[in-house]
C-alpha cells in the first residue's frame, strides 16, 4: 500500500466481517517516530490455529478469491521498517471477552515506510458503510489527540439519526478536519 | 509468445515452472504489490525485485502468467516451496528490471 490508511481501511473490514460491535482503531504517535497501529473488535474472534494461518496471504475465509492480502501487507509493511506485528485472538465459542486485536508498529523513519494518508477520509468510509458499529478512533500524538466515538455521537443525535446519512459524515469531517488542523497549528 | 519460449529467448534461470505453454499478453513492472496486484493485466509477465511470500500471492491474485525477479534476485526455500505447490512460472535473471522490461518489450513487439 502505498499509504497506511489504506491498508487500515481493508484491516477494518476484517472486524466487520466477524460480526464485531465495537471496534477500536488506535494510532499511537512517540516522540521518536514510531507508530503504532492497534485495532481491536468484538467479534467473533479465531482459533489458535486460524491466527497462525492469517498472515499467510494464501489463507482467505472469502470464498471469491483464493488469497487475502490485507494483513500480509499490514505485516510487511511494519516489518520493513524494522517494526513488528502481532495479532491475539480469542473465538465466540469461548465466551466472554471474544474479538480480535491487532497490532502493527511502524518505524516512520525508515526510507521504507509509507506516510500514514488520509485517516479523515479512510474513518468517514467506515462509519458511512456500517453506521451501526460502535467505531472508536483515537490518533494520539505528541501534541495532542484526534477522536471520534461513534457511541457518543449516537447518544447525542439520537438512535434515529444514521451515523451514514451524508450530513452526518459531512460533520464528522469537518470534526475530524479540525482536529487535525489543531495539531500542525 | 509462449512462456518456455521467452524463457530460453531471455535466458531465465527456472525456479518453479508450471504451465509453460501458456500465451504472453504483454508485461508489467513494478515493487509495490498494493499497487501491482491492481494494475498488472492477466496473462502478462511480471518484472520484480521483491522476493517474499507476497508476491506468488499478488502473482496468483492478478492472473499474472509469470514472474521475473531481477537482478538475481533469490528467495527463500519456503517461497519456493510454495511457487512449486502453486505451480507458478517464476525465474530469475541477472539484469536489472530496466534490461529486462527492454528486452521484453522488443520479444512482444
Amino acid at each position: 500500500m502505498r499509504e497506511l490508511s489504506l491498508n487500515i481501511l481493508d484491516i477494518a473490514q476484517n472486524s466487520v466481517r466477524a460480526e464485531a460491535k465495537n471496534i477500536e482503531i488506535a494510532l499511537l504517535e512517540d516522540e521518536n517516530g514510531w507508530l503504532t497501529f492497534r485495532i481491536t473488535d468484538n467479534g467473533k474472534g479465531m482459533d489458535a490455529e486460524t491466527v497462525r494461518r492469517v498472515s499467510d496471504p494464501f489463507y482467505t475465509t472469502r470464498t471469491t478469491r483464493r488469497v487475502g492480502l490485507g494483513l500480509p501487507f499490514l505485516r510487511m509493511g511494519a516489518e520493513m521498517t524494522g517494526g513488528s506485528f502481532s495479532i491475539r485472538s480469542k473465538p465466540r465459542e469461548e465466551g466472554e471477552g471474544h474479538g480480535t486485536v491487532v497490532t502493527a508498529v511502524f518505524n516512520m523513519k525508515h526510507i521504507d515506510a509509507v506516510p500514514l494518508g488520509d485517516m479523515v477520509s479512510t474513518v468517514c468510509v467506515l462509519l458511512q458503510g456500517q453506521p451501526d458499529i460502535d467505531w472508536l478512533f483515537i490518533h494520539s500524538t505528541p501534541a495532542g489527540e484526534v477522536r471520534l466515538d461513534a457511541a457518543e455521537l449516537r447518544s447525542i443525535l439520537g438512535e434515529e439519526v444514521s451515523l451514514g446519512e451524508t450530513e452526518v459524515i459531512n460533520w464528522i469531517r469537518d470534526y475530524l478536519d479540525e482536529q487535525y488542523s489543531s495539531l500542525n497549528p | 509468445m509462449k512462456i518456455k519460449e521467452l524463457r530460453d529467448a531471455l535466458n531465465l534461470r527456472v525456479l518453479s515452472e508450471g504451465d509453460t505453454e501458456r500465451e504472453i499478453s504483454g508485461g508489467y513492472c513494478g515493487d509495490l504489490l498494493s499497487f501491482v496486484m491492481g494494475r498488472c493485466p492477466a496473462d502478462s509477465v511480471w518484472v520484480t525485485i521483491m522476493n517474499n511470500v507476497n508476491v506468488l500471492a499478488v502473482a496468483s491474485l492478478a492472473d499474472a502468467a509469470a514472474v521475473i525477479l531481477a537482478e538475481d534476485t533469490e528467495p527463500d526455500e519456503a517461497v519456493l516451496a510454495k511457487a512449486r505447490a502453486e505451480g507458478l512460472n517464476l525465474y530469475t535473471s541477472p539484469m536489472t528490471a530496466f534490461e529486462l522490461c527492454g528486452r521484453l518489450y522488443d520479444l512482444l513487439a
